[in-house]
């Protein structure tokens, strides 16, 4: 059977305000998936071609939206779109964009922009579901490559992408991991969305909760682990803020 | 039950002997805990552990095993796959055993499931006596699994110098034969030897359960709208630690992972827990256990009640590890103690 002889699904991919990191990663899966370049073809990728083309089944957009221009972008991009997909937390959650939605908005711009703050028009970050509407998200600060992959493989078969809704601590335990609140440190992993493969306390460390919070946290229960850690209500919060900050604004909850 | 004698020096060399035609599975030390795993080297293997984060399972059904390829270039063909190679699992307490004899059935009811069958029948058990308690959170006493006498290939129990060995099959007795010639029958002095460790044993496992367990079932039946699962429930993450640890649970999910050539994909199965929220969502969309507190009421109910109507055993071997796991201390043994003392209390 040619290649040729099956449309493939054109793919673009486009960023706001973020670091890059998980559009490398995308970069890096088609040089370790080079089966990738055989089902899609890419229209446009700033990040690793010179390709700008409009013409796009599905979009994958990484970044927060965070100045009222990038809105009309973003609407743009979603027109065009049979499938919009968030690319990474700044995308998914906002990610650290929204550290900033914690201080007044006038400083923040001061800060970055010194005096010529006001030349720039920017706002509250915020991710891309608050500005229109995304049919998948592939969370993570950066995003997994292995989850890339598969989010890309339901997309062609028309699945809904398997990302998970429960729990860092269940692929904590599958690994058989030894708990890190079992030696005196913290983690976040029993509220924070699964599909990281638990990597940092399997690496030792706590989970920041880089993937966002899953859709229904035991917030009370959690926040009891967190005390029995030796941790003030603060201390949680901080916790959280890293790179949950615009949920924090948006419930007034960690 | 025919019983030898082992002098310990000699274990390092039993067990290098048998990862020469077994893969041979036993307990390490992971940080301060422990964890059952391949072994690589017999001066890894720790039989002094306390217990396994994870129950040995492990070693028979994999938290995540492929168990089909689909191909869809020209034609539909699907080729079961069933990973399975000779094993050894080496120094699974008592507890860990009666937990395998209940997976065994659970495996070989209505539809026997080849894949766990196929490593089952490969395997062999050696397993240890626990002559104490491995923490406070352990109930073996209680629940009747603090020792077997069946259930294993070969049971070792410390001596101080040796280990005895109680031969519990043809095939134990064969791999003694084969792989430890040196194990001898037991001499008198040590059969009283290993009666005075069996009888200074007794004493130092506390009973936990204010009740006798035979008693669960029936005093299940009159808790199902027991205030103490919307207790539980309110403190519940739904985290799944405390069904992903336990040696009893056996639930798992399917999911078809295609390549993406779409010409390919592999059936992965994968362990899936009650506790999560998506669990009980069925295709229509809606989930029939949406509350934690209904969750937490399955399981506790599963252990207590319904596997033992199912297959004739409790469905809980009192190993405590769903305790160690919990983080916001939802404890099983308090539960049923205190649906025992609220019940008895009218
Ligand atoms: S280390 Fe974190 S993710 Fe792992 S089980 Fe413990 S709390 Fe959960
Ligand atoms: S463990 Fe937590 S912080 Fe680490 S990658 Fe996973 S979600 Fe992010
Ligand atoms: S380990 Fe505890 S918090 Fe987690 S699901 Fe089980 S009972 Fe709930
Ligand atoms: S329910 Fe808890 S104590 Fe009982 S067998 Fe399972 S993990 Fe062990
Ligand atoms: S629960 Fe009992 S049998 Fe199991 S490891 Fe602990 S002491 Fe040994």
């Amino acid at each position: 059977m040619s290649k040729s002889s099956v449309a493939k699904p054109k793919v673009a991919f486009f960023d706001f305000a973020s670091c890059e990191g998980c559009q490398l990663t995308v970069v890096d899966s088609l040089q370790t998936h080079l089966d990738l370049l055989d089902a899609v073809e890419i229209v446009n990728f700033r990040e690793a071609a010179t390709l700008n083309g409009w013409d796009f089944d599905i979009a994958f957009v990484e970044g927060s939206i965070t100045r009222p221009h990038d809105e009309e972008r973003l609407k743009r991009i979603r027109e065009q779109a049979k499938i919009l997909v968030a690319l990474g937390a700044c995308a998914d959650t906002a990610c650290v964009n929204a550290l900033k939605n914690l201080q007044p908005p006038d400083e923040v711009r001061r800060y970055v922009y010194g005096e010529h703050a006001d030349w720039y028009e920017t706002y509250a970050a915020r991710p891309l579901s608050a500005v229109v509407k995304v049919d998948a998200v592939i969370p993570g600060c950066p995003i997994d490559q292995e989850e890339f992959v598969e989010v890309v493989k339901a997309l062609l078969v028309g699945k809904k992408p398997p990302i998970p809704d429960y729990p860092v601590c269940v692929e904590c335990k599958l690994k058989g991991n030894v708990c890190m609140f079992h030696i005196g440190k913290v983690c976040l992993g029993p509220v924070t969305r699964a599909g990281c493969g638990a990597i940092c306390p399997t690496y030792g460390d706590g989970c920041e909760g880089c993937r966002g919070i899953i859709p229904h946290p035991n917030e009370n229960a959690m926040e009891e682990v967190l005390d029995e850690a030796g941790l003030t209500l603060d201390d949680i919060m901080h916790r959280f803020t890293m790179f949950n900050a615009y949920r924090e604004v948006e419930t007034g909850k960690w | 039950m025919r019983l030898r004698v082992l002098p310990k020096g000699q274990v390092p060399d039993l067990v290098r002997a048998l990862m020469a035609d077994y893969r041979v599975w036993g307990p390490k030390a992971k940080g301060p805990q422990f964890a059952f795993e391949p072994l690589y080297d017999p001066a890894e293997m720790r039989l002094d552990y306390n217990i396994s984060i994870l129950s040995p399972k492990v070693a028979l059904q994999p938290p995540q095993e492929r168990v089909a390829v689909f191909r869809m270039d020209g034609g539909f063909t699907v080729e079961p796959v069933v990973e399975a190679e000779p094993t050894v699992i080496f120094g699974m307490h008592t507890c860990d055993l009666h937990a395998l004899a209940l997976l065994d059935r659970a495996f070989s009811a209505d539809f026997p499931d080849a894949h766990y069958t196929e490593r089952r029948q490969q395997a062999l058990i050696v397993s240890i006596e626990c002559l104490q308690p491995c923490d406070e959170h352990s109930f073996c006493k209680s629940m009747g699994t603090w020792t077997a006498d069946s259930g294993y290939d070969l049971h070792l129990i410390d001596l101080g110098d040796a280990y005895a060995v109680y031969v519990g099959t043809e095939a134990g007795e064969a791999l003694l034969a084969k792989y430890a010639p040196q194990a001898r029958p037991a001499a008198d002095a040590e059969v009283r030897r290993l009666n005075e460790v069996m009888s200074a044993k007794w004493p130092r496992f506390p009973h936990r359960l204010n009740f006798d367990a035979a008693e669960l079932p029936a005093l299940l039946a009159t808790a199902y709208d027991h205030p103490i699962w919307t207790e539980l429930g309110d403190r519940c993450l739904s985290c799944g630690s405390c069904t992903n640890v336990c040696p009893t649970c056996y639930c798992f999910n399917v999911i078809d992972s295609p390549e993406l050539s779409l010409k390919e994909a592999v059936r992965l199965r994968r362990w899936d827990s009650c506790q999560l929220d998506e669990f009980a969502r069925v295709a229509s969309g809606e989930n029939f256990r949406e509350a934690r507190a209904a969750r937490q009421r399955h399981r506790m109910f599963r252990k207590g009640k319904w596997l033992y109507e199912r297959f004739g055993e409790l469905g809980c071997v009192g190993c405590g590890r769903c305790i160690r796991a919990c983080l916001t201390h939802i404890n099983i043994v308090d539960t049923f103690n205190a649906i025992h003392a609220s019940q008895h209390r009218r």
